[in-house]
């Protein structure tokens, strides 16, 4: 061990999103309070604070309120009040307003907030607390000792594309904590694998996700208002695809919309990008757009299975909080105030288990119970199958989860919930019109409302560095050949909305995989979607990855 | 113990500088990094201590207390100290008060005294803000001491520095003894990482801010009264070349064929925009004529020599040397400087090319250049004879002997212009109008802008980008005079040795004539270029003149020779077709090619830069799409080039 290059803290805090800076705002809070002199770091390996953070906030402000202090709270940059809120069924060339809001759908009072600014905010509170935040350093290994957590491994860097260290190589500094709280973000690597590691999942239904892309534009005077919002279903999915687009006016010509589809669709050719140029072009949304230019464009996965389908979070010296642990309410599209009161939870956990200086599995057992006394839970219980019988598509998932509505979420005939992976059929099997022949004549790209993956990718202000070993690992590619290529027609070039994924084809006819690992936008679908499970998503270098402003 | 000074300047990001809706550079919104340069030399002066085992690394900086944040990033990279010397009244330095102010800084910090003090002074290049490369040579020329600049590596030996210099067309090895200066290309090792413990550790550590008076730099010597040049003027530049033409497919035959009808249909057009033309606005007549020549008069110019004989470049330099003497009072001379040794032959060449006079300089030990002996010849030169003008070509040699000179002379340079011009400078505030003065007009900003440069001290000194200037006609009935000088040197300025030159050979004039040139970039890698050889040997066997080249990275890992370099560091080339496979596009390969009349791209990344400065292009593998080129071409394809032109 090089003592050089480590060192140690009390608590390390994997994550400045909104649930690691919640879990060190508590946390610092309450030890400020009592006085105790004890060490919080977070790491990021986003460039900055808020670079990998990317959501369509419409956000409920009572866990932020019960977060910070008055002043804190009043400070907190806000983008709008949703002023209006509608629901829109689109058809393939019209569309018509619900007179009404599905159950949980209600915005009224609602703030429409950038979380990438908010978390840079709330970055800004935790340091004037004493919290260290180092943003630009990705951690890519937990250290072990006699089976237990004790620190964590930045990435070594230096290292060329073959793995072969360079004369600029820095070894990843280490950093041992008594308490590791894993804030990573939807499909966290570092979460993956503990849970793996410990089975975690061991009670739990595999965590189902969505896939959200997401644009911001600058469009003309009076194309929307300042905190109009809107949610569109319908139209362009089908049958038993889940999702759907928003609208939110977040006022100075400024709007930001995204279409989001769960990742148990069927279609081995589904392509969630080319949806949401599809959807773009519908009447409703093109209308606001005309004339406009895009600003910023990004994606990630959202952990949309709900309850049933969170693992238990906690095993010696770890916890895990956030999207890593899968709080997201489907139904109300949301988990921001979810993410922030499970750092809540995990903080006052944490502070009991350095009062009692134990922090073992037993001492940190404690933050369930108080997930389970808290608004996670009397939120996301009563709609613990929602997001299963919409597997079934919109018609008999709606009829199943209005009865659940009145049975507090029980629910007879729950479907069977298997990993999106699985979901995926081959091409043999998919027998409905694939994707690219259903929307034949909408799949040319203007680059002025419509934009290919590469243009889209460029306006993520994606950057990795060429030197080194590709961050995208393929299990094995003889395999991936076989069954992905031959069987599934690689959809992976599909689902990935950044153009990472290619089928090359050589002269002779031959198909391959070729990766450009540089445009990854760290969505991790790829990790999530690709059948046989054949790709991880490890960490590239800290820093890399894209360059969100404000989304 | 040795001490490694960096310097190190903080820019916007190049790739997020992006024109805002006035047509102005929006600078505001890109982030700031280190400057790419300056990255290279930090890691350079990191790798220095590995090699010394034993150094204290000092990062300096000059510009707004934002620096802070890079000067941390340097730290948590592994330098120990932190100087910024920031002040308002810094604003508006121009590169000679800026390599002044430096070096006063250096010197309070307790270097500079004398010869046998243990530093080195690692430096960026160049700026991306700003693109002369003046500063590092105008610090070493104020500390006396020794200089190395476009060093793309550093090795420590024998108690010296052996450093690899680029020259145009190939390479040097110098040796060099402590203190000097070294300036780093962004072609070495690419900088580390911070680590986190860095990053700790930078935070914890604070940076040592300086003001003016701290260093006992007097006020008049900065900001714009310590500037001998302004920025008189900065229009943009439009891209010229219109949106690219992608191939459409996805199989090799498909692309190429699709490739073979866009060409045929031809590539997409700006829509021009008619230019209000308005009037030159004229001085009024009670404004005071000011011509602060004070009696310096002629042109002089450098005659740079490689492999024996004069450089392209130096004799492109005529041309406007000729045309602003033409523009100047009648009888103004153009002198021409030629050092080196049993080069007497070669004056006549620059007689019939346009030069009035040649001053010659021959002596054994000048035989290569170096920048020591040389910039002391020019300053004695320029005494004697007293010119208003000093032209150089902008090659890695003139690019540091112009501000070292320059620091000898008190005059202030102007970077790789592309138009020099005698125009007049009002001065409304004062109600003066200064005439003749010199035009230097330079790309910035990556190119996306025109500034127009003046000096207000003679020598007006100016570096001319290669390739931007015709070569006069060579016509031998021109008659010269040719003189020679006895410079007085020192022992001392030949205290840097040159190791070893490598020159490619410099015969391969053929790249400037050919219709097509097929380049090879780090995309083509795989089989070392053979393709692409093979696409221009295809050509060549339709008839068609065609030539190969690549760019830079080739010819750093051997695969391709110096002589077929094409960029800001090798030839600036302008065929009927340049043909770019698996070449990204980095401004400086840009710089020596933009001009071609139609360019096509094949690029497997279609995110690279070379699409957005091309007309068509393929985004597709190397290896399957040049095969399917070289057997269309073998059918009769021929890039809309029309055989049998072989006048090459």
């Amino acid at each position: 061990m090089n003592d050089e290059n480590s060192l140690s803290t009390d608590v390390l805090i994997v994550g400045a999103g909104p649930s690691g800076l919640s879990t060190a705002i508590s946390l610092a809070n309450k030890f400020n309070k009592s006085g105790d002199k004890k060490r919080i770091i977070v790491i990021d390996k986003g460039q900055d604070v808020g670079s990998h953070i990317l959501s369509g906030t419409l956000v409920k402000e009572q866990a932020l309120k019960e977060l910070l202090s008055k002043e804190e709270f009043e400070n907190l940059p806000i983008e709008s009040e949703v002023i209006s809120d509608s629901t829109v069924k689109l058809s393939p060339d019209s569309f018509s307003t619900l007179p009404f809001h599905p159950p949980y759908m209600n915005n009224t009072g609602n703030k429409i907030i950038s979380l990438s600014k908010v978390c840079r905010y709330l970055a800004d509170v935790a340091i004037t607390k004493g919290v260290e935040i180092y943003p630009g350093f990705a951690v890519s290994d937990l250290i072990y000792k006699d089976n237990k957590i004790i620190g964590a491994k930045c990435i070594d860097t230096g290292v060329n594309k073959k793995g072969e260290k360079q004369k600029n190589f820095q070894e990843g500094s280490k950093i041992f904590a008594k308490l590791i709280v894993l804030a990573e973000g939807s499909r966290g690597s570092l979460a993956k694998k503990v849970k793996n590691r410990f089975g975690l999942r061991a009670n739990s239904n595999p965590q189902l996700y969505s896939i959200g892309i997401k644009e911001v534009w600058s469009v003309k005077d009076d194309a929307i208002n300042k905190g109009e919002v809107y949610h569109t279903f319908g139209y362009p999915l089908q049958g038993d695809e889940f999702g759907g687009g928003f609208i939110y006016g977040l006022g100075d010509n400024r709007v930001e919309l995204g279409f989001a589809i769960g990742l148990d669709y069927k279609d081995p050719t589904l392509d969630p990008h080319a949806l949401m140029q599809i959807w773009k072009q519908h009447p409703f949304v093109k209308k606001i757009l005309d004339g406009g230019t895009l600003t910023q464009y990004g994606a990630k996965t959202i952990p949309e299975g709900g309850w049933n389908c969170i693992s238990k979070l906690y095993t010696d010296n770890l916890l895990i909080v956030g999207d890593s642990a899968g709080f997201v309410s489907m139904p109300a599209l949301k988990g921001v105030h979810f993410s922030v009161t499970s750092g809540m939870c995990a903080a006052e956990c944490a502070y009991e288990a350095f009062q009692a200086n134990d922090f073992s599995e037993a001492m940190l057992s404690k933050y369930k119970k108080l997930i389970d006394n808290s608004r996670i839970k009397k939120e996301l219980y009563p709609v613990r199958n929602f997001r299963a019988v919409m597997s079934e598509g919109l018609f008999v998932g709606g009829f199943k989860f209005g009865i659940q509505l009145i049975t507090n979420g029980f629910c007879l005939l729950t479907p069977h919930m298997k990993k999106d992976s699985l979901n995926t059929k081959k091409i043999s099997e998919f027998k409905d019109i694939p994707f690219k022949e259903r929307f034949a004549d909408k799949l040319e790209f203007d680059k002025k409302l419509t934009f290919d993956k590469d243009s889209s990718v460029f306006y993520s202000g994606t950057h990795h560095d060429e030197e080194q070993p590709t961050h995208l690992v393929v299990k094995d590619i003889d395999q991936f050949s076989k069954i992905n290529i031959n069987q599934y027609g690689m959809p992976c070039q599909y689902f990935c909305p950044a153009a990472v994924y290619e089928e090359h084809i050589d002269k002779d006819g031959n198909h391959s995989l070729k990766i450009h690992a540089e445009n990854c936008v760290h969505c991790k679908t790829c990790d999530i979607k690709t059948p046989n499970d054949a790709i991880t998503w490890n960490t590239p270098y800290g820093g890399d990855g894209p360059q969100y402003q404000n989304m | 113990m040795t001490t490694i000074i960096s310097l190190m300047k903080q820019v916007p990001l190049p790739s997020q500088m992006r024109m805002g809706e006035d047509g102005l550079m929006d600078r505001t919104k890109a982030k700031s990094i280190i400057n790419i340069d300056c990255s290279f030399a930090l890691e350079a002066g990191l790798q220095l201590k590995s090699m010394l085992k034993e150094a204290k690394l000092i990062v300096c900086s000059m510009g707004p207390p934002s620096f802070e944040q890079s000067l941390k990033k340097a730290i948590s990279m592994g330098y120990d100290e932190a100087y910024l010397l920031s002040d308002r009244k810094l604003g508006g330095s121009d590169t000679f008060a800026t390599g002044l102010a430096i070096s006063t800084m250096i010197r309070h910090l307790g270097f500079g005294k004398g010869l046998n003090e243990d530093f080195i002074i690692v430096a960026g290049r160049q700026t991306s803000d700003g693109d002369t490369a003046h500063v590092p040579s105008q610090v070493a020329a104020n500390l006396d001491i020794p200089q190395a600049t476009f060093i793309e590596n550093v090795q420590f030996e024998d108690n010296h520095i052996i450093a690899r210099r680029i020259i145009e067309g190939g390479y040097q090895i110098l040796k060099l003894p402590k203190p000097c200066t070294l300036s780093l290309t962004p072609t070495g090792i690419p900088p580390r990482r911070p680590s986190l413990v860095g990053a700790v550790r930078a935070s914890k550590t604070k940076v040592n801010v300086l003001s003016v008076a701290d260093i006992n730099l007097s006020d008049e010597k900065i900001g714009l009264s310590g500037s001998p040049t302004i920025v008189a003027k900065v229009i943009n530049i439009k891209s010229e070349r219109a949106p690219v033409v992608l191939s459409k497919g996805h199989d090799s035959s498909t692309l190429v064929n699709s490739l073979m009808a866009n060409m045929k249909s031809g590539k997409n057009t700006l829509e021009t925009i008619e230019k209000k033309i308005t009037k030159a606005k004229t001085a009024p007549q009670d404004y005071e004529k000011v011509d602060f020549r004070d009696g310096a008069s002629g042109i002089l110019t450098w005659a740079e020599l490689a492999n024996g004989k004069i450089t392209r470049p130096s004799l492109e330099l005529l041309t406007p040397a000729k045309n602003l003497a033409n523009s100047l009072e009648k009888g103004t001379k153009v002198r021409t400087l030629l050092i080196g040794h049993n080069v007497k032959d070669l004056a006549n060449e620059l007689i019939y090319h346009g030069s009035d006079e040649v001053i010659v300089v021959d002596d054994e030990r000048l035989e290569e250049y170096r920048i020591l002996p040389f910039s002391s010849i020019f300053s004695q030169v320029i005494k004697k004879y007293n010119p208003e003008i000093a032209l150089f070509a902008a090659t890695t040699a003139g690019r540091e002997l112009a501000p070292r000179t320059a620091v000898l002379t008190q005059s202030g340079v102007t970077a790789d212009c592309t138009g020099l011009e005698i125009g007049e400078h009002i001065d409304r505030k004062n109600k003066k109008v200064f005439y003749p003065i010199l035009e230097s007009r330079r790309p910035t900003y990556g190119e996306s802008k025109l500034a127009t440069i003046l000096g207000f001290h003679c020598p007006q000194i100016s570096t001319a980008r290669a390739g931007t200037f015709e070569i006069p006609k060579r016509d031998e009935t021109l008659k010269g005079k040719i003189t020679t000088f006895k410079p007085k040197l020192e022992n001392g300025v030949f205290i840097t040795e040159i190791v070893k030159t490598v020159r490619g050979d410099s015969g391969l004039a053929n790249l400037f004539e050919a219709d097509i040139i097929v380049s090879g970039g780090r995309g083509t890698i795989s089989d070392d270029m053979q393709l692409v050889k093979d696409l221009a040997q295809a050509l060549k066997d339709q008839g068609i003149s065609a030539e190969y080249a690549s760019s830079r990275p080739m010819v750093d890992i051997g695969i391709s020779e110096y002589a077929r370099q094409v960029g800001q560091t090798g030839k600036t080339v302008r065929p009927k077709v340049y043909i770019a496979i698996g070449i990204s596009g980095a401004i400086q390969h840009l710089a020596g090619m933009k001009e071609s009349d139609t360019i096509i791209a094949i690029n497997t990344h279609s995110q690279e830069s070379i699409f957005a400065n091309a007309d068509f292009g393929i985004v597709g593998d190397y290896s399957d799409i040049v095969p399917e080129l070289i057997k269309q071409v073998k059918q009769g394809f021929s890039f809309g080039i029309e055989k049998g032109n072989k006048n090459v």
